[in-house]
């Protein structure tokens, strides 16, 4: 993957990836539908419908009701024991039960093709690129899927301003998407941070419904898989594999309490680097620079693709830390500067 | 073409006289408009900036650059002027596009037009800036590279950047890495005024503070030092003052450590109910 700093200082990230090891690109209507194929072959029943309610239940013993419709049409119900909530951002599950609400960016990006000697280019590489002009508080990107690029970008602070900054993606990346055509379009919010409430009753939200996205770089598909994984376990633990009826305790016990301990502290770092590197076009340019040690690449990818906040050496580590302090003072002195000149 | 617009204005701009100079946001701005008040008598524009350029400058007075600078970055676009003249002929478009977010309808116009006459121009344009990077040996100054002067001009580079984005190539990219210019660069020239200025505070208010605890309580110096509290008192001024240097810093303090605990809280927030529910209500 290559970063480019505000001033297209780029470096490549990703030299100490083995052969083995790789950034996964995917495409969501692929992983989607192999997900709901291979949960009917593993014996879920299937319906495709659009639920429009939920119905809380009066009693602890009492099922849920779950209304849904089918092919636009017919109004059916379902009574539950348990309802596990994975639908994402605007979760309809989460609404029924109160859970509360979470602010969202919004990532919006579009689909181009290109010519086939463009398209060469971006054949094993992704791109990102940070600056205001691509995004206040977020990056741009340019990834490739398969045979066209998504080309992309997201912000918190100022959702109006969107279409701006895609246009800003758009002209950073002008040369190499020229000729290209555009395909498709698609915006959608993503979660900040957890939701005030992940678990009440028998529901338990999972995934982007729980707000399982990590700050920085904007990571969720793995958290929601995994998140749905454990939730799944737990229920299947505390029922005694579906013979007994569990209730809230059961489910933070055995869902919440585990993914919090597992997780919680990769997501603050997260937010920690968020907070650090992405607040001026000065840290901007730190981060990209310090981006172009191999001790931070390796550090990356294995929390990255490891999923646990890997432990070095300490004494690369106080060397990181100082090559971080000295990269984010060296730059913001060139901010102070920047600030002063008029061009 | 946009940045050419620019740089007209810009010239135009400062070469009203001295007045131009004078609020600039510094001490030394007196000395610095002074320098440039000799230049800006002669006539000639252009030929004034490549008389400056090879000026010795005082090394440790941070805000005199202004006038080095300033003649540095219209050299650097005045040889953008001096570039094909037929590729002046666009004034009123790039003008407002000046106003909006410079790149997009300027920089559009701006690579159409380029491209037909000569060969394809990124924005930022400067005769140092060889293959996306410094050429070091155009920075020589008594024979060794003068990294102030590295450090103004990767400075100017970025600003120009930041108001101009422009779109990275795959045939120019851009391969200056910071960690070409020396620590010790860095520090002569930004550590150590301020490692002066602060020095020279925490001694003032050192010396202040032991000469009152001395008159208040008869404990000469070396007593206080024996004693924990006014050695705790030491560290909380040499502290305050390594922190708190300006007046906006304490509130920058109180939001640091309110953003550092915040997303915390919205982790912990789905247990805080729990606590509030088992004690409002027995299930």
């Amino acid at each position: 993957m290559r970063i480019f700093s505000p001033s297209n200082i780029a470096v490549d990230f990703g030299k100490t990836l083995k052969s083995n090891e790789f950034i996964a690109m995917l495409r969501r209507e692929v992983l989607d539908s192999f997900l709901r194929s291979r949960a009917a072959s593993a014996g879920a029943t299937v319906i495709p419908a659009l639920v429009t309610a939920i119905d809380l239940p009066p009693s602890p013993t009492a099922p849920y009701t779950i209304h849904y419709t089918l092919q636009n049409t017919y109004r059916r119900s379902l009574a539950v024991d348990v309802v596990i909530g994975a639908d994402g951002a605007n979760s309809r599950v989460a609404k029924s039960i109160g859970a509360g609400d979470y602010t969202c960016a919004i990532a919006f990006q579009e689909r181009i093709k290109l010519p086939d000697e463009k398209m060469a280019y971006y054949e094993n590489l992704a791109e990102m690129y940070v600056g205001n002009d691509v995004s206040p508080d977020f990056y741009g990107w340019v990834f490739p899927k398969c045979d066209h690029v998504a080309v992309g970008t997201g912000t918190v602070r100022s959702k109006q301003d969107i279409k701006l900054y895609q246009k800003g993606i758009r002209d950073r990346v002008h040369h190499k998407i020229k000729g290209g055509k555009l395909i498709k379009v698609e915006a959608h919010p993503i979660p900040e941070h957890p939701r005030p409430l992940r678990v009440r009753g028998r529901v338990a939200l999972v995934g982007d419904a729980a707000g399982y996205v990590t700050k920085c770089s904007g990571e969720g598909i793995y958290f929601a898989a995994k998140s749905g994984r454990v939730c799944g376990n737990a229920v299947v633990k505390a029922s005694e594999g579906g013979y007994k009826m569990i209730d809230e305790c059961d489910l933070r016990r055995e869902y919440l309490k585990i993914w919090d301990k597992e997780y919680v502290n990769t997501f603050r770092f997260l937010d920690l680097l968020q907070r650090v590197f992405y607040g001026s076009n000065a840290a901007r340019e730190a981060l990209v620079e310090l981006c172009g040690d191999e001790y931070v690449q390796r550090m990356t990818f294995e929390s990255y693709l490891y999923k646990k906040l890997a432990k070095g050496r300490v004494f690369d580590d106080a060397k990181m830390v100082m090559n971080t302090i000295g990269s984010l003072v060296k730059c913001n002195i060139l901010g102070r500067k920047m600030e002063g000149l008029i061009l | 073409m946009q940045f050419q617009a620019i740089s007209t204005t810009t010239t135009m701009a400062s070469f009203s006289p001295l007045t131009r100079f004078t609020p600039t946001p510094s001490s030394s701005s007196s000395s610095s408009s002074s320098a440039s008040a000799s230049h800006h008598s002669k006539p000639h524009l252009l030929n004034t900036f490549l008389t400056l350029r090879p000026r010795p400058r005082p090394s440790n007075t941070p805000f005199l650059l202004f006038s080095p600078l300033k003649a540095s970055a219209d050299n650097g676009v005045g040889t953008a002027v001096e570039q094909p003249p037929q590729a002046v002929p666009d004034p009123p478009p790039p003008a407002e596009a000046v106003g909006t977010n410079g790149s997009i309808g300027g920089g559009a116009v701006a690579e159409e037009v380029k491209e037909e006459e000569v060969v394809v121009v990124s924005g930022f344009v400067d005769p140092k800036w060889v293959g996306g990077t410094w050429d070091l040996k155009q920075f020589h100054k008594n024979g060794t590279t003068d990294w102030d002067a590295v450090i103004d001009a990767e400075a100017r580079r970025r600003k120009w950047l930041e108001e101009n984005p422009e779109s990275s190539s795959n045939e120019n990219p851009v391969i200056f890495d910071t960690s070409i210019i020396p620590w010790w660069a860095w520090m002569k020239r930004f550590h150590l005024p301020e490692a002066e200025l602060l020095n020279g505070r925490a001694a003032m208010v050192g010396f202040f503070m032991a000469y009152l605890v001395d008159g208040l309580t008869g404990v000469g110096l070396v007593d206080q030092m024996n004693n924990f509290f006014c050695k705790t008192l030491l560290f909380v001024a040499v502290g305050g003052v390594l922190l708190i240097r300006k007046n906006e810093d304490v509130e920058t303090i109180k939001k640091l450590w309110d953003e550092t605990t915040f997303y915390d809280k919205q982790w912990q927030a789905t247990w805080k109910e729990d606590e509030n529910s088992s004690t409002s209500k027995k299930e």
